[in-house]
């Protein structure tokens, strides 16, 4: 039989227990973070120790004709890592290693299945970190965060994963190996190392990542203002930063995520709020407690309902879990939810928030929204409940409306989750045909047969005008149970 | 393609007042050799049309900012025509709130930075010559300065692009937001390609906020292995720097000239700005004193104002061109912090064998070394062949140990005997293939970058 000899050949370059076909075992594979649009399980599993391994394993792909792609822990929220033509997923789970700490020239070598909390739990005591803080960073992978450029609160200051990324071992869609990058700044040649960042599995397999370390700031400070309104949070993140500060990070929750977190977790917002800030400052300390005067009198001057100030590591904790736990608190007001991934200037803030509460009125949802104020970058979370007859299009049609209303201001469809094939559909309305093209003819020049992460990213006649399916949420989301981002 | 055909053509697109004939284009000249023609266009429309002529007629094309960085890069395989980017130079949209501004390539660093200081926020860019320099130039150069230590170069702050290919098309890639994943990250593939693959057209960057208060601290040292004990040290320290530099014995006495400042005779120099609040500026400061003299300077110097821009003027400018006006070669290189003054010693030891007179001026948290080499003063004119191959011993040294050199500028004569950019290890064939894709004629700056490309 064809997939037994599938399955020997590739047993014989990582170890049969290495190889998953079981139907059943290969159902964990059949989607990422994102459950809810469509799934496609792989006919095959591998788990490589190495790059060698990884080598073979593409190699014999692209002999037998077979689609691949790389996963790392399956975190993605557009479905980056979903196996939709079938193939082979090479998971990249064991190949988790620190290769490498230099913390004379602030760099490390890590391999790509390592999680990305673990390289700052390596360093912490020693006075360093790794910035990319992506909400899942308890079980992203570092070659994930590379794949997806991922995101997370402390952007605003520090920038995406792509800033902190010198260099990568890739194993190319045929097998070959390249470096690009290093542990040098401005290597000469095309930028190789931040084209790959980003791309979604659809250029290679990283197999090691040379990160950027930095030193940890002499001083934190965490503080939660609510407001109102949202409109009155809106402006006091524009006056912040056109006063000249840029906070480490400043995150919104509106009146909905307020309710749904006071039902779970009692945090004590005051009574009336429709909008909280959570700001974070950090470093030299002289520097810190002077803008915390200055974001203090921009507050009173919008009307605050209440400031708290982390007096300590537990506090600061404590204010920021109720924006870790917003979206799963979601679960608890609605059967299931769907959450976008828009970016606006921050300037639109409050038109667009404004627009996106009519977006609900008009569409009879309910529309929670927490998200990355500082950068523009919105998580509005659309309520539904697929068991009401088109409720799951409507929801859908709903998201592309506000994926319109970011590019009408000049925004983008995603900020940090990808394109992945939840918006392979909708990448047209923010590139043109000509954009898009010249995307594919940088594609073609790493994967020619179009056999790694196919499907992916660039829409291809095959996808282009192709319906999502029907969402199946898991049960652990819909109670509130995990996040998803 | 006759010249004369060239620039009939050309005129019908851009107007024959923005044509430059053979007879004019000499100050065109890349690496002595000089283009057909000069055309000067003033929109996308007619830059789209320029590029589409030249690719339906297989016209080589140089794109010109304002020609400062015109000596990077290989010897050109031809160059028929120039396209100056000066005419697109509007600045598209600047909004504040969202610390972004979009502007045409052909648009002044100056006036970039003058028109941003009403709003109290500035382009982090200062490279050499920042008078003159283009934002399209930076951009295709990926040039850099002293600022990059706190904001990273082009590469980091580029959000959005627009580019014109070989065959006229216009596309984008990015937003004018400063988080979108949306598609592959095309700035990264187009910044630093020294239009080679596209012309830029215009581009959206971050912004930043000036800081209240910016101070420097310049600290004199008897030896490069104080200065960089006391640089590791501030460098691994909470300290936020603005910027921080090294400046070999040489870069020290020229840069005071240039800069009007007095540093002791036979010393080193680093210098550390800090902005920030006034009271973190000055407890920084003091960290900063305090870390220089236990290392062991033997004085410093406080600088704000107009001293301290002349300083960081005359740093970025090194080596200056009215010194005593004879030429340097400028080479970069691109080493791991740690390995800074080791470079620059091993760069001066063999500059020495060659009878050449170093400098060294080093942007040293990020490993970045601006060297330079001359001929001493009075000695007779090192043949270009023994400097090639200086470059080629120095290259093989820093490449033994994970950097990279690179020619900025040089005479022809000496590029004619070494590989302007050195090895790019095994990815070459991807950059030669992204290049055959994006410019499948080869017309875009042919032989200029990387392995011929």
């Amino acid at each position: 039989m064809e997939k037994r000899r599938i399955v020997k050949e590739l047993a014989a370059i990582v170890g049969s227990e290495w190889v998953i076909s079981d139907p059943v075992e290969l159902t964990v594979y059949e989607c990422d973070g994102m459950t809810f649009l469509e799934k496609g399980p792989p006919d095959l599993v591998v788990l490589p120790d190495s790059t060698a391994q990884v080598v073979e394993v593409v190699k014999f792909c692209d002999r037998e004709q077979l689609p691949f792609l790389p996963r790392g822990a399956g975190t993605g929220l557009s479905g980056g890592a979903i196996a939709v033509q079938g193939g082979v997923i090479i998971g990249l789970n064991r190949m988790n290693r620190i290769l490498e700490i230099d913390l004379a020239n602030q760099r490390a070598v890590v391999e790509p299945g390592l999680v990305n909390l673990t390289l700052t739990q390596a360093v912490i005591d020693r006075g360093y970190y790794f910035a990319p803080d992506p909400a899942s960073q308890a079980a992203s992978s570092i070659g994930g965060n590379v794949a997806e450029n991922a995101g997370g609160p402390h952007c605003l200051k520090y920038g995406t994963t792509t800033m902190h990324i010198l260099g990568l071992e890739l194993v190319l869609p045929s097998g070959e190996i390249v470096q690009v990058g290093g542990k040098t700044l401005d290597c000469p040649g095309y930028d190789l190392t931040g084209l790959f960042v980003g791309s979604e599995g659809t250029l290679g397999i990283a197999t090691k990542v040379t990160v950027r370390l930095l030193r940890q700031a002499e001083a934190i400070k965490t503080l939660l203002a609510s407001f109102r309104t949202i409109d009155a949070a809106s402006e006091v993140v524009s006056e912040i930063i056109a006063t000249g500060m840029i906070p480490s990070a400043l995150e919104m929750m509106d009146r909905h995520i307020i309710k749904a977190l006071e039902e779970w977790l009692q945090i004590g917002y005051p009574e009336g709020a429709g909008a909280v800030l959570l700001i974070e400052l950090d470093g030299p300390a002289a520097e810190i407690e002077a803008q915390a005067k200055g974001i203090e009198l921009i507050c009173a001057r919008h009307g605050i309902l209440d400031l708290r100030i982390a007096q300590d590591e537990q506090e600061r904790t404590l204010l920021w879990r109720g924006r870790k736990g917003a979206v799963a608190a979601v679960g608890r007001i609605t059967h299931e939810f769907y959450l976008q991934d828009g970016v606006v200037p921050r300037t639109t803030l409050p038109q667009v928030l404004r627009e996106i509460e009519a977006i609900a009125e008009r569409n009879a949802f309910v529309i929670a929204n927490v998200f990355h104020a500082g950068d523009g970058n919105l998580h509005p979370l659309i309520c539904f409940d697929s068991r009401r007859e088109g409720e799951l299009q409507r929801a859908i049609a709903t998201g592309a409306e506000i994926m319109r209303l970011c590019l009408s201001v000049g925004g983008s469809i995603t900020g940090e989750h990808g394109i992945g094939i939840e918006k392979i559909d909708f990448i047209p309305l923010m590139y043109s045909s000509d954009d898009l093209e010249a995307m594919r003819r940088v594609r073609v020049v790493f994967d020619r047969s179009l056999r790694c992460n196919p499907g992916k990213l660039l829409p291809t006649a095959r996808s282009c005008g192709e319906t999502h399916v029907a969402y199946r949420p898991h049960r652990v989301e819909r109670e509130g149970l995990a996040q998803r981002y | 393609m006759n010249s004369e055909r060239l620039t009939g053509r050309l005129a019908e697109i851009v107007g024959a007042d923005h044509i430059f004939a053979a007879e004019l284009c000499a100050p065109y000249a890349v690496d002595g050799k000089a283009p057909k023609a000069v055309v000067l266009p003033a929109n996308m429309q007619e830059l789209s049309e320029v590029m589409k002529f030249a690719f339906s007629e297989r016209v080589s094309v140089v794109p010109w900012g304002s020609g400062t960085k015109i000596g990077l890069g290989g010897i050109p395989a031809r160059v028929d025509l120039v396209v100056g980017l000066t005419r697109l130079n509007q600045i598209i949209d600047h909004e504040p709130g969202d610390l972004t501004a979009t502007f045409q390539a052909g648009t002044p660093l100056r006036e970039v930075q003058t028109s941003l200081r009403g709003s109290s926020q500035f382009l982090p860019f200062d490279p050499a010559r920042s008078e003159q320099v283009t934002i399209g130039g930076i951009l295709a150069t990926n040039a850099s300065g002293p600022w990059r230590h706190r904001y990273g170069t082009a590469r980091d702050l580029v959000i959005g692009i627009r580019v014109v290919h070989a065959d006229g098309t216009v596309t984008k890639g990015g937003a004018k937001v400063v988080k979108s994943v949306s598609g592959y990250d095309m700035n990264k593939l187009y910044v630093g390609s020294l239009g080679t693959l596209g012309i830029i057209l215009e581009a959206t960057l971050r912004l930043y906020p000036l800081p209240a208060v910016e101070r420097t601290w310049v600290g004199s040292f008897l030896t490069g292995e104080a200065a960089a004990c006391a640089m590791a040290q501030i460098l691994h320290s909470t300290i936020v720097c603005t910027r921080i530099e090294f400046l070999s014995l040489f870069a020290t006495q020229s840069v005071s000239r240039q800069a009007g400042c007095v540093f002791p005779a036979g010393t080193v120099t680093v210098a550390v700005s800090v902005g920030s609040v006034p009271e973190a500026v000055d407890t920084q400061i003091a960290a900063i004193r305090k870390l220089c003299h236990l290392d062991g300077a033997v004085t410093g110097s406080l600088l704000e104002g107009s001293a301290q821009e002349s300083l960081w003027r005359a740093i970025c400018d090194f080596p200056s061109a009215s010194d005593d006006g004879r030429s340097w070669v400028m080479l970069k290189a691109s080493v791991l912090p740690t390995k800074v003054l080791k470079t620059i010693h091993r760069a001066e030891a063999l500059g020495r064998d060659l009878g050449l007179e170093s400098a060294a001026v080093s942007e040293a948290g990020c490993g970045i070394i601006r060297l330079c080499w001359r001929d001493e003063a009075g000695s007779q004119e090192k043949g270009p062949a023994s400097i090639a191959k200086g470059v080629e011993e120095l290259r093989g040294w820093i490449l033994h140990d994970g950097g990279s050199l690179v020619i900025l500028s040089a005479p022809p004569a000496i590029k004619a005997g070494v590989d302007v950019w050195g090895p790019v290890g095994n990815a070459l064939f991807l950059m030669r293939e992204l290049k055959r894709s994006l410019d499948p004629q080869g017309l875009l700056n042919p032989g200029r970058f990387v392995g011929g490309i």
